[in-house]
């Protein structure tokens, strides 16, 4: 490889490139600002998430005290009311879906929970401190063979839109690539 | 069929889809993601966000198998004398073909390998995709008959062959170094991996094998339409089926039906064309996404550059959000699907040789 003296003086170069390159990175200084660009990236991203999740309390706060409180209907005219300022948001439909299981209104409450899951995996995502993951699974549980049954007797429009809205949560629930 | 079980190569391509097959499963047990042991695309879009190619925080880690793969092969091509730097042949129409293997990669949900750990864990959503893939495969064939060629690959006395694995050395730097500017996920898909060094260990282990043998998906099927049970490939593709299945069985993972399947959607017209497109392009350009890594490993600078594109793509699916995701497949993911056909046959039109009468 090394035949003649520009071949011997482009290696020696190449060497010193990569010498200079591991005293970089292994020099006192910037050994400090590399660790200092990783905390900074890694607490941006936390500080950005716990901003959020910490807002999102915040913001329905009102809401959840309303529904630990049993006052349903005006927890959700709470929302309705939110829902004003921040259409399409997926806290607010997973607290809708939430406080329309507590009214018994299943099929409306199925379809809440996956449109939430839907903009955000952190419902079905055990290490989200917005996880529901176990409320989701029991819900899946429960309701999946009772609507497998009633399909088998009448189908509906209503009722197969509710079957698919199982099915996916079913799937989110089970994992995979996404 | 008896001569090719009489070739001790072919039991060497049978042995590598059987670990294929046993690691694929495996490694979802270990902590990959369910149906995703091995996923070169998903592997890929996990890896390209790590590198900050897209910003989608449930999507980036720098998968350990995909650097193995590369460099498993570079190794056993090193070490059996077959490290050949050669490239030169229709670099751009690569490059791109690179882009559109993820584009129907991620509208399926998953690359031919996982494909068949989908249908081996009983995801039937799978199966348009096998018929897609299939079609694909066949259209490729008939392409490369009426005399399409993308051209010769031409041995270059200069390294271009090298960069890749050596691009692969750098990312398993920053993999065990984890240097600030790399991210990696805490929750969602990336968040489900196998440990690293055995993780690792098994890419290296079938990145080697892989160049041994030329284990190839895509090319399995080929050769079963043009060789028929000659073909050394499918053997080892039958097997990687059957021990896949053996493992979902074993690993209590195999959940037969349409419904509730881990990573799936039941866009079965997208599944297939997804599919079709990966087939035929994976034809055109000699292997699957795997097979790509494996050949970039051993010095193909062209399955470099598709490689680079296939990274590039997996950055573009998920900041575009082209990708198919357990809700169905979105309006600009099917309308890429579409141009990446186009993509196919626009160069089936380019690169066709014709006779003059």
């Amino acid at each position: 490889m090394l035949k003649d003296r520009i071949d011997i003086l482009l290696g020696v170069l190449l060497l010193i490139c990569a010498a200079a390159a591991v005293a970089l990175l292994t020099g006192q200084g910037s050994q400090a600002s590399q660790s200092n660009m990783a905390v900074d990236k890694a607490l941006e991203r936390d500080i950005a998430y716990q901003a959020k999740v910490s807002f999102l309390e915040r913001l329905y706060a009102p809401v959840s005290e309303l529904q630990q409180a049993e006052k349903l209907e005006t927890a959700l005219l709470k929302l309705d009311e939110l829902s004003r300022h921040y259409p399409d948001e997926a806290h607010g439909e997973l607290l809708r879906g939430e406080i329309l299981l507590q009214m018994q209104a299943v099929p409306k409450a199925i379809e809440h929970l996956a449109r939430a899951v839907r903009m955000s995996g952190d419902y079905v995502d055990q290490n989200s401190p917005l996880s529901r993951r176990s409320m989701i699974n029991q819900l899946v549980d429960v309701q999946l063979p009772k609507l497998k049954a009633a399909a088998t007797q009448q189908t509906t429009g209503r009722l197969q839109a509710t079957l698919k809205d199982l099915y996916y949560l079913q799937g989110r629930l089970a994992g995979g690539c996404e | 069929m008896r001569q090719a079980l009489r070739d001790p190569h072919t039991w060497l391509v049978m042995l590598a889809g059987g670990l294929l097959g046993v690691c694929g499963v495996w490694l979802a047990v270990l902590g990959n993601p369910q149906n995703s042991g091995i996923c070169v695309s998903c592997f890929l879009e996990n890896s390209a966000g790590a590198l900050g190619l897209h910003d989608n925080p449930r999507m980036q880690y720098l998968r350990p198998e995909l650097i193995g793969f590369v460099l498993g092969s570079s190794l056993a091509a090193l070490g059996f004398r077959e490290f050949s730097s050669k490239g030169g042949s229709a670099p751009l129409p690569r490059l791109l073909s690179g882009v559109f293997l993820i584009v129907g990669c991620s509208v399926f949900i998953g690359c031919p390998i996982k494909l068949f750990l989908r249908l081996a864990a009983g995801d039937w959503t799978a199966l348009p995709g096998l018929f897609g893939l299939v079609v694909g495969v066949w259209l490729g064939l008939k392409g490369l008959a009426v005399g399409v060629h993308l051209g010769n690959a031409k041995k270059e006395p200069g390294g271009s062959g090298y960069w890749t694995p050596l691009l692969f050395v750098l990312l398993l730097g920053f993999l065990l170094l984890r240097p600030g500017f790399v991210l990696f996920s805490e929750r969602g898909s990336a968040a489900e991996a196998a440990p690293v060094m055995i993780a690792l260990g098994i890419g290296l282990l079938l990145g080697a094998l892989a160049q041994r043998t030329r284990f190839c998906i895509t090319g399995g099927l080929r050769d079963l339409f043009v060789m028929g049970l000659r073909a050394q490939l499918f053997w080892g593709f039958l097997i990687f089926i059957v021990i896949a299945l053996a493992g979902s069985l074993l690993s209590g993972s195999f959940t037969p039906g349409f419904y509730g399947q881990p990573g799936a959607h039941l866009d079965m017209l997208w599944s297939f064309l997804g599919m079709l497109l990966v087939g035929s392009i994976s034809v055109l350009i000699g292997g699957c996404p795997f097979r790509q890594l494996v050949k970039a490993g051993e010095g193909d600078a062209d399955a470099g550059l598709v490689v680079i594109g296939m990274l590039l793509g997996a950055g573009l699916v998920q900041s575009w959000q082209l990708a198919g995701t357990a809700a169905g497949v979105p309006l600009y993911g099917k309308v890429a699907v579409l141009a990446g056909l186009a993509f196919f046959l626009l160069n089936l039109l380019l690169f066709r040789e014709r006779t003059v009468a």
